[in-house]
């Protein structure tokens, strides 16, 4: 009892707030409710890593293997990402906080690996869902970044360039 | 991550030790709430919490050194990159070319693609500088070419792959031949700018712009080759050139040639003779490098 006490104390200690982890969450997975910029604003890479490896995983299920893709992939769309909204917004943004929050959004396209999985997603019906999906995760990560940013009229060139990064996942999850 | 390492480790406390925090600086407290801007060591993966649950793992000196030395270390790096930054990219005039919304991306691809009906091409101006991008559709900006000239890379990356000859260098190849070109036109029209002794205020950026703007019509044309062959390619191309073209000479034609000659009164004199040559041989390069880099992409 004690170390279970002492082991969730530890973990606290660590930074790792998990209701915050989980209202982010909740956050992505919802796209239609408006974003809280608050809780954005903590560089939490928890939740991202999780979802990295799980995305790993599944695409190690579904018989792929392109670890280093994804690491590439993903630092590079970072960074570019990571300019891009320096340059538009009136403040900065450190680069945590854009690998934290497309690392959340990152979460549907784990669902779309996992029913790579399942079912092969090169016809019609693969394309249709991934081009959902990708939708999906860039409107998340774009309502995100203008909730946090205070960025106005610009959801839309906020959400392309994710677009982009997520279809580039969606390539891999694919072929 | 050095903080769960060393918290496997038995805290081996020492008699006569002076306080850990004097060793460490500790801004985790104030700061853990606050913007990551300010977190330098803190920013990736390294999540902040309060410095008196670390007491013990601190109590070893050398981990203390290592993070005091570490965190000035990261800390002095990114003065270093703040500082020095700013002297190769002006990044408070790049912000101007930024500040777009959707409303402006929406008209100036309008724009790009039917420039025949558009009016009135002078930039407003308020109190000697140009407006931003965002209030007026014909000042230049850097995310339509700087987004086009990305997904022009990810549609030929694409292309040669429903040819077969997909690899990830032969991308990297494609956009370095891509941006040698423009490096190059650039340089070629501020040559010739320099040699004709023009006075204009076009700079180096709203250049760079302008000769990005054509990557949207090579996007149209190598997309529409995907999806309907040679036929769609060459039919989305020539309209796209034209378009380019015409778009090309109404801006260009404001900023290069003198004000008498912009407003279509026809003035003699050599001088505006090779102005007009110079502004026809710009927006007649847009075309031939718009073919010249995606016909290899549509077989």
């Amino acid at each position: 009892m004690l170390a279970a006490m002492k082991n969730r104390k530890s973990i606290l200690e660590l930074g790792i707030h998990f209701d915050h982890i989980r209202q982010k969450t909740w956050t992505v997975l919802n796209p239609m409710k408006p974003a809280d910029g608050s809780i954005i604003n903590e560089t939490d890479l928890t939740g991202p890593i999780l979802f990295c490896i799980a995305l790993e995983a599944t695409l190690l299920l579904a018989g792929k293997v392109q670890f280093g893709y994804v690491y590439g992939m993903s630092a590079i769309g970072c960074l570019v990402i990571h300019a891009l909204l320096n340059l538009m917004s009136s403040s900065g943004v450190s680069y945590g906080c854009v690998a934290s929050v497309l690392g959340y959004c990152l979460l549907p396209m784990v669902i779309l690996s996992g029913c790579a999985m399942f079912f092969s997603l090169q016809g019609t019906f693969g394309t249709v869902s991934s081009l959902v999906i990708i939708g999906w995760c860039s409107l998340s990560a774009s309502k995100i970044f203008i909730a946090a940013l205070h960025m106005e009229g610009q959801q839309l060139l906020v959400a392309y360039p994710c677009a982009l990064l997520y279809g580039l996942f969606a390539l891999l999850t694919i072929f | 991550m050095p903080g769960l390492a060393s918290k496997r480790r038995i805290p081996v406390s020492q008699p006569g030790m002076a306080d850990p925090h004097q060793l460490f600086d500790d801004t985790s407290s104030t700061q853990s709430r606050g913007y990551g801007a300010q977190r330098a060591p803190g920013g990736l993966g390294y999540p902040a919490a309060s410095a008196t649950p670390q007491a013990a793992f601190l109590a070893d000196p050398v981990s203390n050194m290592a993070m005091a030395y570490g965190s000035s270390l990261a800390a002095q790096g990114k003065e270093l990159v703040d500082k020095n930054i700013d002297r190769f990219i002006p990044v408070t005039k790049l912000k101007y070319y930024f500040a777009v919304d959707t409303m402006y991306v929406g008209r100036k691809l309008g724009l790009l693609f039917f420039p025949y009906l558009h009016q009135d091409w002078e930039v407003q101006y308020q109190q000697d500088t140009p407006v931003a991008p965002r209030f007026d559709v014909n000042a230049p900006d850097l995310y339509i070419p700087a987004m086009a000239f990305i997904t022009y890379v990810l549609v030929a990356g694409l292309a040669l792959g429903t040819q077969d000859r997909f690899s990830p260098d032969l991308l990297g190849l494609q956009a370095s031949s891509a941006l040698a070109w423009l490096t190059l036109e650039v340089v070629a029209i501020l040559l010739s700018l320099y040699l004709v002794t023009v006075n204009t205020d076009l700079t180096t950026i709203d250049l760079v712009a302008f000769l990005g703007y054509k990557y949207v019509g090579m996007i149209g044309g190598v997309l529409m080759g995907l999806l309907f062959g040679k036929i769609g390619y060459y039919l989305v191309l020539g309209w796209c050139c034209v378009a380019i073209f015409v778009f090309m000479i109404r801006t260009l034609r404001l900023k290069i040639l003198a004000e008498a000659a912009a407003e279509g009164v026809p003035v003699r004199g050599a001088r505006n003779q090779l102005r007009m040559y110079l502004t026809m041989a710009v927006a007649a390069a847009q075309p031939l490098l718009m073919y010249w880099l995606t016909f290899h992409l549509v077989r």
